[in-house]
């Protein structure tokens, strides 16, 4: 299990990260990069960068035979996946495994057991976890309306092989169930290869609760807190915060307990996320699915426990036992995670690629930014539009979203539009900032927005 | 300000003993570029490899004893008026059909746009290399049985 040159097989702020992260151990990095990617801060930061096919994700990034070769031919005896491509394909996993390099994140079974996301509720559910009331397999749209009665209605109709957001829908009543069934199918095959729909009941005053999981290959596993991730758009996260302030102690003991069962029950090494629907008018709390990746949103957890995921994660590849047990994780103050995309607020979130003339981060103390992104730098437009995640760490919520406004005034980027002037509004909401919030709170508030622009 | 041959052999001495692998200097009309390790392409070319291009100061750390690690591509400038061609994309590049089998072009042949000219495997798949231009091969760039990325250079053709 050596960790000494490790590929990393992904690009923008996380390939960033990664080397980061091995740099800090002393790791070499190789970057793969795709052609529109050759002169990113992440090829220019690693050891060496090598050119692993064209701009388009799909004949690069996304291709396992291209990272393995990679890995191959530049004598990496490690791969880290970063999040997305191909973090949580089960095959990547494997053929790591096959060639003896040490794949960065969980065994392969874990990956594919918790990647089918109606298997993962069954797990989940034997390991005394409660779950979304909800359904097994619809195999039609008469079953589903049939199951649809136990469940009530709004509910989700989810791809089996979804997850992440993706491949839901929200069915309001009877009539329209049959209809949504169909359409959810096919949509799910072209997008997944994949028709599995099950259902869960849609929680309507809902909280995204997370918890954050590290297993070791010594059977080892712990929590390190939970995240609050309510504030999403489309299914995508837009504002984290770590920790969630609204859980009373018993039901956050209760929910990292029931994450940690979870992840010990399958024997789950690495770093990987449980993912619960909290409910803010019953106080229930359900799971949703797992992980089985580093997340985007791991820097909260880092701020308030001063553990290095990435780092932990390159340890455990190398066989290292966890470095502290579950009673040593004390967690410090709070933080906030702000996703800087290349997306227009005033226009319906349109994609803004192109060049950055100007980028100035905000600087100071608790403020970090995770960013691969420069003046001068041309933000392609093959790839997702995450620029940066400004995070902000201080001793209070309140105090962390002061700061984290004061941070986001003096981010300055001019060439392309960002979110930032949205999230300006955001954080400095009263309904934000006394936590009135739920999953359906950011698009009321996008609304809001929206309607205030001129023009 | 004038340098002398000595002054140039001088300061190639010092970049050599510096732990510098990059360095460039001009003075009035004379201009010295040293690289050690991955040649630095000359703007304009076509660049195998993600190597940056700005004049690094900050010495890379030397390769930790790790077995077996490729080398980074050779950069190449094409002369006037020739044509690379680049590999389609990464993999082990193979000059001949299979092993003990005469390469599929040699230096000096003519070859035309479907020419196959070389094989590219990745994970026991192969893929043909197909000479996309007609012309005459009047370099094998590529290493046989080594590693090659997506554009890396692999031939060069006389139109």
């Amino acid at each position: 299990m050596s960790v000494n040159r490790v590929l990393v097989a992904n690009r923008g702020e996380i390939a960033v990260r990664v080397i980061r992260a091995c740099q800090s151990l002393g790791i070499e990095t190789v970057a793969a990069v795709s052609d529109a990617d050759r002169e990113s801060m992440a090829a220019r930061m690693a050891n060496r960068a090598v050119c692993i096919g064209p701009a388009r994700s799909a004949d690069s990034y996304l291709k396992v035979e291209n990272v393995i070769a990679a890995a191959q031919g530049t004598g990496c005896d490690a791969l880290h996946p970063g999040y997305g491509f191909l973090a949580e394909r089960a095959a990547l996993a494997q053929a790591c495994q096959d060639h003896q390099i040490t794949f960065v994140g969980p065994s392969a079974e874990n990956i594919a057991m918790m990647g089918d996301k109606l298997e993962a509720r069954k797990i989940a559910g034997n390991a005394g976890v409660p779950l979304v009331p909800g359904s097994d397999q619809a195999r039609n749209p008469h079953e589903a309306a049939r199951l649809a009665k136990d469940i009530g209605f709004p509910l989700l109709l989810k791809a089996s092989a979804g997850g992440g957001g993706r491949g839901i829908k929200l069915v309001w009543n009877a009539h329209e169930i049959e209809d949504t069934f169909r359409m959810a199918a096919a949509e799910a095959r072209a997008a997944f290869g994949n028709d599995t729909l099950y259902m869960e009941r849609y929680v309507g005053n809902a909280r995204h609760i997370e918890v954050q999981i590290l297993g070791d290959q010594h059977g080892n596993v712990i929590h390190l807190g939970e995240r609050d991730c309510s504030l999403q758009r489309r299914h995508q996260k837009i504002v984290e915060e770590a920790p969630a302030y609204a859980l009373t102690p018993e039901i956050r003991g209760q929910i990292c307990h029931a994450a940690a069962t979870l992840a010990r029950s399958i024997g789950y090494r690495s770093a990987g996320t449980i993912e619960f629907i909290y409910d803010n008018d019953t106080e229930d709390y359900y799971f949703l699915e797992m992980n089985t990746r580093i997340q985007v949103e791991h820097p909260v957890t880092e701020m308030i426990t001063g553990v290095d995921l990435v780092a932990q994660q390159l340890l455990i590849a190398r066989g290292e036992p966890l470095p502290f047990r579950q009673s040593e994780i004390k967690f410090t103050g709070h933080a906030i995670e702000c996703r800087i995309t290349a997306e227009s607020p005033q226009h319906g979130f349109r994609p803004c690629p192109g060049l950055i003339s100007n980028w100035q981060g905000p600087t100071g103390p608790g403020i970090r930014l995770d960013t691969h992104c420069y003046s001068g730098y041309f933000v392609p437009p093959y790839y997702d539009s995450l620029l940066a995640k400004l995070i902000v760490h201080a001793n209070s919520r309140i105090e962390s979203a002061d700061q984290t406004n004061r941070a986001l005034e003096n981010f300055h980027v001019s060439g392309i539009d960002t979110l930032i002037p949205f999230l300006k509004v955001v954080i400095a909401d009263d309904d934000y900032r006394a936590g009135k919030v739920n999953t359906r709170w950011l698009e009321k508030k996008l609304e809001d927005y929206a309607a205030a622009q001129p023009g | 300000m004038e340098l002398s041959e000595d002054d140039v052999l001088h300061i190639l001495k010092l970049i050599d003993e510096s732990k510098f692998d990059y360095f460039q200097l001009e003075v009035g009309e004379l201009k010295i570029t040293v690289s050690k390790g991955d040649p630095i392409p000359l703007a304009g070319t076509p660049q195998p490899g993600g190597s940056a291009t700005a004049p690094a100061a900050a010495p890379k750390p030397a390769p930790a004893a790790v077995a077996s690690g490729a080398p980074a591509p050779k950069a190449t400038t094409l002369p006037a008026g020739h044509v690379a061609i680049t590999a389609p994309l990464l993999g082990t590049f193979y000059v001949a059909p299979e092993p003990g089998a005469p390469p599929f072009v040699m230096v000096g042949q003519q070859v035309t746009e479907d020419t196959t000219c070389a094989l590219i495997e990745v994970m026991k798949v192969f893929s043909s290399v197909r000479a996309g231009v007609n012309g005459t091969i009047v370099e094998v760039v590529a290493a046989n049985g080594g590693f090659v990325e997506f554009g890396q250079t692999l031939f060069i053709v006389k139109p």
